[in-house]
């Protein structure tokens, strides 16, 4: 009985991560279509929505070795998996208030090695397989894609640049919406499989699912793709802000190069067994098109905001999961510290909720 | 050994170098190539307007025939990103 609310727990909270996931990563795919008025805000929103929907069913390869190769398989435990999903999720919503785009994938890692580590300690986690599938990547994401951003935008300013601008800002934002419609395929095949692979894995644990030669079931990959095509909806407004004006003022030229950039790097990059974060390639993407076009239209002070947060989302959230655990388990190894912990998260969010609605805060606009 | 070697031992027992190279050079290929097709595209069809209003239909033409290729080859580009989406 315990462990079947725990996993009805787990299911629930990796959706809500889902749904973070979704809203959190849709300046990604959006932010620079909406900044060069290729799309409306509602539109893009919308668009990448439906997008990162049928993504999620394109490919169901399960992830359930989001963090298999960084902890020790045998250490993953229902109760940890519920502690990391929470860590992923407070720093979701950390960065999202502050504006700052980070990568989910990394938070939910992180999240998952700081409850390891309170559970079974260091011993169960894999130093070099953080170094190689996490920090390692972090770094060479967004070199990649600002170098690749930076050589389109010259392209693009050499070919288009002696034109009416008219017809050719036309013709760059006609563009954005395929490459936009590109990423957000991307994101949606990519992300939803997380939130699939967390729920199969909690299913395996708990014994509904056999650890061999099972199917991921049909409401598993519905309510997945439904979480991350609703948070994608709901729009992130803060870090589409951040990604779409505050890092580079942005012009037709600049979306499409970014976004072409963007977009072929991190195909490139899961065709060659090699995924990097969406997040760092499409930031990367903007910081070149802006360096492409002169080095100081870049605002550097916000770039090396984005990067700081970059690099504290795996100790955070490994901090906050850490954390989690180690309340939940005062409580014993039933159901009861995953409940309590779960109230508590529904009140403060509850309680946040109410506070902004009663103040009156209007949806912030791009 | 040196701290350079060091570093160098460690990175390259971490980095899967090759697929490092694979991706860069596909991502860069690929990069350039939809940058180079769409703003070819563009600069054909805004230069075939600006032809046709000045009245030189020959030009207006060779410059149309360059968009619709550039065009083309864009398309066939997002073809294949979608073909690697699918195929996973």
């Amino acid at each position: 009985m315990d462990g079947d609310v725990v996993l009805v727990i787990v299911v629930a909270t990796a959706l809500v991560f889902d749904f973070t996931n979704g809203f959190h990563d849709t300046a990604n795919v959006v932010a620079t279509s909406i900044s060069t008025h290729a799309l409306s805000p509602r539109v893009a929103v919308g668009m990448a929505a439906l997008l990162n929907f049928a993504g999620a069913f394109i490919s169901i390869q399960v992830a359930a070795t989001i963090a298999s190769d960084v902890v020790d398989a045998g250490a993953i435990t229902p109760t940890v998996i519920f502690a990391g999903l929470v860590g992923a999720i407070s720093w979701n919503l950390i960065t999202w208030y502050f504006g700052l785009p980070s990568s989910s994938s990394h938070a939910l890692i992180g999240g998952v090695v700081g409850a390891v580590i309170a559970a079974v300690g260091t011993a169960a986690v894999d130093g070099e397989g953080i170094l190689g599938k996490v920090l390692i990547p972090a770094v060479l994401a967004p070199i990649v894609a600002f170098i690749i951003g930076a050589i389109a935008i010259i392209i693009a300013y050499r070919i288009c640049g002696r034109l009416r601008p008219g017809p050719v800002t036309r013709g760059f934002r006609l563009g954005q919406i395929f490459t936009g419609g590109m990423l957000a395929l991307a994101h949606g095949t990519n992300d939803a499989q997380k939130t699939m692979g967390v729920i199969t894995l909690a299913l395996i644990a708990n014994g509904n699912l056999p650890s061999t030669g099972f199917d991921v079931p049909t409401w598993v990959i519905v309510t997945s793709a439904s979480a991350i095509a609703l948070g994608t909806y709901t729009g992130g407004w803060r870090i589409i802000r951040t990604m779409g004006t505050r890092i580079i003022k942005m012009d037709s030229a600049q979306g499409f190069s970014a976004q072409g950039a963007g977009a072929a790097v991190i195909l490139a990059s899961s065709h060659f067994g090699y995924p990097l974060s969406t997040t760092q390639v499409i930031a990367g993407g903007v910081m070149g098109s802006g360096a492409g076009k002169r080095i100081s239209a870049v605002r550097w002070g916000v770039a090396g905001n984005i990067v700081v947060a970059w690099f504290l989302t795996l100790p955070a959230s490994a901090a906050i999961g850490a954390a989690c655990y180690g309340f939940v388990s005062i409580f014993g190894d039933g159901a009861s510290g995953p409940v309590i912990l779960s109230g508590l998260a529904i009140f403060l969010g509850l309680t946040l909720f109410a506070q902004r609605i009663r103040r009156g805060q209007p949806v912030p606009q791009v | 050994m040196t701290p350079a070697a060091l570093i160098g031992t460690v990175a390259a027992t971490l980095i899967d170098g090759e697929a490092l190279f694979d991706t860069a050079v596909a991502s860069l290929a690929a990069g350039v190539f939809v940058a180079l097709t769409g703003s070819l595209a563009i600069y054909g069809f805004a230069t075939a307007a600006e032809m046709q209003r000045v009245g030189r239909d020959v030009a207006a033409v060779g410059a149309g025939a360059l968009a619709v290729v550039a065009s083309l080859a864009f398309m066939g580009a997002l073809g294949v990103g979608l073909y690697l989406i699918i195929s996973g």
